[in-house]
């Protein structure tokens, strides 16, 4: 069969750029790394200046909690600074997170019980570490009363008591569908259409367009080859990154093979569209600008990192139209649930409803003629 | 008899240009067929528009009878072409280009690989096969081509200037090559250069193509005839006048008198017998001969004679200037 011919000359090709397969492992999996290692981290060590202007009972009080959390969790350091200006100019230059301010009938309110008040300031151009200093400080303030915290818990009270469905998955082992689908991207754009622009950038595509071979075997023998490649990238880069976070496939045989029909049926569809985009391309540069848009537009809207749930409407209608998001979704489903094909019914209907699309289009686009 | 090409009335417009203009001409079966010109021509245009891969604006081309427009697929499977470019994959071995090439004509693998084994032999890379053609010179790589473009034993041979960039001895071993294959099978070889020597030595008929259109068509011996002459001396005088020339012209044996410059040039039908004659003139004129040299008439004249000695302001590629040179060129006219 001809078609397989093209494929054929593809993968051998590939093979001859050793440096090449490695890296296409390498890359996604150092991002994972690198990824999971810059959001998960706890806040720790945030500078937090107290003024107390009091010096009563109840300021001592608020003063030890806050010690208490700096012994304990290490989420602040606290310095007892006497200069209200001061301690404001602080937080400014950046010295200080935020700055807590006792004023000085506190303790006098707290006794008699007429509304006592706080002040903290916080420096709010670094959002996620002003909002950490908000929670901590919000969450011991009820106890600035109560000399004790009771063993026992009031039994008239409803107690809220989270409970986690799957075992307990970090961030960086949550990432892993992400770096899938971060590999598999990779994967299509530098085999399948990438590889007929390095031909025409060559001049070597003139060879095989004088020979018997259709627009049809050209795009079908370039697509195979590329949704094979990708296929064995992303499953190693699936092991690469079972083995750095220590997860493990939560489902069974069926899973898998659910996992790897998706991983090479997303690839498909990512193929056949860069090929109807890069169809016509003759010069690797274009491929780069090319790639480094689509990259970031499918990526980050995918929920690979961060929940679809939290992005703007705008975002989240063109969210329900990109396959990454679907691919995500359905690997996190397999991978982390271990679900099965029900579960990832619809992103299979989307992601093969897109590919037939997609690879109809690829090879109407496609020009044989030189 | 039946024509290996066939082309009749055949235009080609780009915006800018007409690259071929109405160009008619038929090639024999058999032997090895040259098309010369200059840059810019319109050779390599002619050539895509014969193998399938550009559409003539208008004309008819058939190659064995099957139209280049309505039968492509038939066209493709009786001829094979070496490009002009280097067009084999570094990538892969001459083996592995040849057998991915074989199957492209859905060849099966015992005939593919006997043809193979032959072909490589030939052309004298058998003990180089299994290397990566990276490894390879050009000569070597132009040579896996020409195998490569014979691996289906095509009934037309397409070389788009075979020895472009190749030293003297690799354009021996090509040569050797082209007759070796030429004496070997029936095959018909369309060959375009412009090396002109290739041509006189290869080739039984030539056309001469300028400006998108055929200006001679005949066998190189011919060619050399129509333009008078077969030797040429070239004179430079001590003195040259309009009298001077009118005298060389009327004198019998002097078939033709160009003047350029402070030289002249003198076509005869045979130098040695024509020397003393002209030698024994120039005395009784009293003008000295300051430099004189004799050369057979070549392939290179008649092509001048023809086409000139202008240098061709060849079309300026075109390119987008928003995102320059790698914009897709696929639009007519962008690529001449």
């Amino acid at each position: 069969m001809r078609a397989l011919a093209v494929t054929e000359r593809d993968l051998r090709r590939f093979s001859r750029n050793p440096v090449l397969m490695i890296a296409s492992v390498f890359l996604p999996l150092v991002y994972l790394i690198i990824i999971g290692n810059s959001f998960q981290g706890e806040l720790k060590h945030l500078p937090l200046a107290v003024v107390d202007q009091d010096s009563g009972p109840y300021s001592r009080r608020v003063i030890e909690l806050l010690q208490a959390m700096q012994e304990g969790s290490r989420t602040i350091d606290i310095t007892m600074l006497s200069d209200q200006k001061q301690a404001f100019k602080l937080v400014k230059d950046g010295f200080y997170k935020g700055v807590l301010i006792i004023p000085p009938k506190f303790s006098e309110d707290t006794i008699k019980n007429v509304n006592p008040q706080i002040g903290l300031f916080v420096d709010n151009t670094d959002s996620i570490s002003a909002n950490g200093i908000v929670n901590i400080i919000s969450r011991s303030m009820p106890y600035v009363k109560t000399e004790y915290v009771s063993v026992r818990a009031d039994r008239a009270k409803a107690q809220f008591r989270p409970v986690e469905l799957f075992k307990k998955i970090d961030y960086d082992a949550s990432l892993v569908p992400g770096a899938i689908v971060m590999a598999i991207f990779m994967g299509t754009t530098f085999t399948g259409a990438f590889s007929l622009v390095m031909d025409k950038f060559l001049g070597i595509h003139e060879s095989y367009l004088s020979t018997p071979l259709t627009k049809m075997d050209i795009v079908i023998g370039t697509i195979i080859s590329g949704v094979l490649i990708t296929t064995i990238m992303s499953f190693l880069v699936l092991l690469g990154g079972l083995f750095i976070t220590g997860l493990k496939l939560a489902g069974g045989v069926s899973s898998f093979l659910l996992l790897i029909f998706t991983i090479s049926l997303t690839a498909l569809g990512l193929l056949s569209m860069i090929f109807i985009i890069l169809g016509r391309a003759d010069h690797p540069r274009i491929v780069g600008v090319v790639i480094g848009f689509l990259n970031v537009i499918f990526y980050f809207p995918s929920g690979a990192v961060y929940p679809v749930e939290s992005l703007p409407g705008w975002l989240r209608a063109f969210s329900a139209v990109n396959p990454e998001r679907y691919a995500v979704h359905a690997m996190k489903a397999l991978i982390l649930k271990g679900s099965g094909a029900a579960a990832i019914q619809n992103d299979i209907i989307f992601l093969a409803v897109f590919t037939a699309i997609m690879l109809f289009f690829a090879t109407i686009t496609f020009k044989r003629t030189m | 008899m039946a024509y290996a090409v066939e082309v009749k009335n055949i235009i080609k417009k780009f915006p800018s240009v007409v690259a071929v203009n109405d160009v008619t001409f038929t090639v024999d079966e058999g032997g090895i067929f040259g098309l010369l010109g200059p840059n810019g021509a319109g050779k390599t245009t002619l050539i895509r528009i014969l193998t399938c891969l550009m559409k003539p604006t208008s004309g008819e081309a058939k190659i064995r009878g099957f139209d280049v427009v309505k039968h492509p697929a038939r066209v493709r499977r009786n001829i094979g072409v070496v490009s002009q470019a280097m067009t084999s994959d570094l990538d892969l071995t001459a083996w592995e280009n040849l057998d991915i090439y074989g199957k492209y004509f859905d060849m099966p693998r015992k005939e593919r690989h006997e043809t193979m084994e032959y072909l490589l032999e030939t052309v004298g890379l058998k003990d180089r096969a299994r290397d990566l053609v990276a490894t390879y010179s050009g000569g070597m790589r132009r040579r896996l081509e020409i195998a490569r473009g014979l691996i289906h034993k095509p009934y037309l041979l397409f070389l788009d200037e075979p020895t472009i960039g190749l030293d003297p001895q690799s354009r021996l071993v090509i040569w050797e090559l082209l007759r070796k294959i030429r004496s070997e099978t029936k095959l018909t070889v369309f060959l375009t250069t412009h090396y002109m020597e290739e041509a006189d030595k290869l080739c039984e008929r030539v056309a001469i193509i300028d400006y998108g259109k055929i200006v001679a068509l005949d066998s190189p011996v011919e060619l050399k005839r129509s333009i008078g002459g077969f030797d040429i001396i070239e004179l430079s005088l001590s003195e040259l006048s309009p009298a001077i020339m009118e005298r060389l012209r009327s004198m019998k044996f002097i078939k033709n008198v160009t003047e350029k410059e402070s030289s002249v040039r003198i076509y005869v039908e045979d130098a040695a017998k024509a020397m003393p004659a002209l030698i024994e003139e120039f005395k009784r004129l009293n003008i000295a001969i300051l430099n004189l040299a004799v050369h057979e008439q070549s392939l290179e004249d008649v092509f001048i004679h023809y086409t000139g000695k202008s240098i061709r302001e060849e079309e300026a590629q075109k390119f987008n200037p928003f995102v320059g040179p790698g914009l897709p060129r696929q639009m007519p006219g962008m690529r001449v």
